[in-house]
C-alpha cells in the first residue's frame, strides 16, 4: 500500500487492505484493470524521422483536436516545472499536456455506486487519451510519456493551475468554471514543441473563503475552516486521518465534497438544487441558498 | 495520530507550507528530498505540530448518525 496514512490505518483496524478497495464490484475492478494493463505502453519507442515544426502554435492547435477526438473534454499546455513532479522522480521532458475527462453530473441522484463507476469511468478514459496521444507523439519523432492512474510522476492541481483549468478549491480539487471539480485527469509530459496556456483566476479562492457547502457536508469533518499559503495560493488541508473513514475505510465511495461544490450548479442547475434539496432533508447543514 | 506541517522559509522571511504530514519521519523525509533540490537550496524548514482538533459533541452525533445515511 502505498499511501502511509492509508496503511497506518488499515493496520491499526487489524486488516491488511482497505475496506473500500477489498470490497470492490466487478465494474470498478475492470475499470482499474483497464490503466494497469495500459501503464506498460505510457512510454516506448520514438520515431527516428522526427516531423519539423516550424508553427508551435499550429501543433498545439493539431495536438488539441487529437486529444479532444479522443476524448478529452478540456486539454491544456504548459512548461513542466520541478514542483509539477514528484519529489524523488524525474521527467526528463519540456512540456506537459493535461486532458480532462468531465464525469456526468447526473450520477449523484443514482448514488454512491454510480458516482464511483462514473469516476472509475472517467479516470479509464483518461487513461486511454493519455497513453494514445503520447504513442501519436512518439510516432511524430518526439519523445513522450503518458501519466495516469496507472502511472505517474507529475502532479494534477499545479498543472491545471498552470493550463488555465481553474483554481484550487477549499475541497482541495481544482475548481473548473463550466465542470465544478467533477473531472478526472491524464497527462502527457513531452519535448514536442508547443505554445503554452496561462492560469484562468475567476475568483474561486475568495469564493471558497465563505461558501463553506463542502466543509458543512464533510461526513468526516475533513475539510479545514482555516487555510494555509503555498507558493501564494491558498490552501486548505484536507485531514486524511478524518477523511478516510468515509473515503476508504468503509465499502461506499465518498464524493460528496465534489458533488455539493456550487460551482456546477451553472451547467447542472436542476439536479445540482434537487441534490442539495435532498443533503439538507437528511440533516446535512447546507445552507438555504442552495 | 501526529499531524505536522512541513514550512518552507524563504531568505526573505516568506512562508510557504509544503504540506499536513502524519509521521514526524515521514516530515523528515519530505525536507530531506527539498533540501535536495538546488531551487529550494536557499530556504530554510520547519517542522510545526498541527492542532490536534477535537470534534464537539454535536458533531460527533452527526457524523454518527451520516455512517447510517451514506
Amino acid at each position: 500500500m502505498a499511501d502511509p496514512v492509508l496503511a497506518a490505518m488499515v493496520h491499526a483496524m487489524g486488516a491488511t487492505e482497505s475496506r473500500h478497495y477489498a470490497a470492490v464490484k466487478p465494474v470498478i475492478q475492470a475499470y482499474r484493470a483497464s490503466w494497469v494493463k495500459l501503464a506498460p505502453y505510457r512510454d516506448g519507442a520514438v520515431n527516428s524521422q522526427r516531423v519539423t515544426v516550424s508553427d508551435p502554435a499550429a501543433m498545439t492547435a493539431q495536438i488539441k483536436a487529437k486529444a479532444a477526438e479522443l476524448g478529452a473534454d478540456m486539454v491544456g499546455v504548459c512548461r513542466l516545472q520541478p514542483h509539477m513532479i514528484d519529489l524523488g522522480s524525474e521527467v526528463p521532458h519540456e512540456f506537459v499536456i493535461a486532458c480532462c475527462v468531465a464525469e456526468d453530473y447526473e450520477k449523484v441522484t443514482q448514488g454512491a455506486d454510480a458516482v464511483e463507476e462514473e469516476a472509475m469511468r472517467s479516470y479509464a478514459k483518461c487513461t486511454e487519451i493519455a497513453t494514445y496521444l503520447a504513442a501519436h507523439i512518439r510516432a511524430m519523432g518526439f519523445p513522450a510519456r503518458a501519466h495516469h492512474n496507472g502511472a505517474s510522476e507529475v502532479q494534477a492541481i499545479p498543472i491545471f493551475y498552470q493550463v488555465g483549468f481553474g483554481e484550487l478549491g477549499r475541497h482541495g480539487s481544482l475548481i473548473n468554471e463550466k465542470y465544478g471539480a467533477s473531472f478526472r485527469p491524464g497527462f502527457v509530459t513531452t519535448d514536442l514543441p508547443l505554445v503554452e496556456d496561462q492560469p484562468h483566476e475567476f475568483g474561486v479562492q475568495d469564493f471558497c473563503m465563505n461558501c463553506n457547502v463542502c466543509q458543512r457536508n464533510c461526513p468526516g469533518d475533513a475539510i479545514p475552516q482555516n487555510h494555509v499559503m503555498t507558493l501564494g495560493i491558498k490552501r486548505w488541508l484536507i485531514d486524511l486521518e478524518k477523511c478516510y473513514p468515509y473515503s476508504r475505510l468503509r465499502d461506499e465511495y465518498c464524493h460528496l465534497c465534489v458533488d455539493v461544490c456550487p460551482y456546477i450548479v451553472k451547467s447542472h442547475p436542476e439536479t445540482y438544487r434537487a441534490f442539495m434539496k435532498e443533503r439538507k432533508q437528511v440533516g446535512y447543514k447546507t445552507p438555504k441558498t442552495y | 495520530m501526529e499531524k505536522l506541517y512541513v514550512n518552507a522559509i524563504r531568505p526573505d522571511g516568506e512562508v510557504s507550507t509544503v504540506g499536513l504530514f502524519y509521521s514526524r519521519a515521514e516530515a523528515e523525509k519530505i525536507v530531506a528530498m527539498l533540501r535536495d533540490i538546488p531551487e529550494q537550496a536557499e530556504c530554510r524548514y520547519e517542522i510545526v505540530e498541527a492542532a490536534r482538533h477535537l470534534l464537539s459533541d454535536r458533531q460527533a452525533e452527526s457524523i454518527l448518525r451520516m455512517r447510517t445515511d451514506l
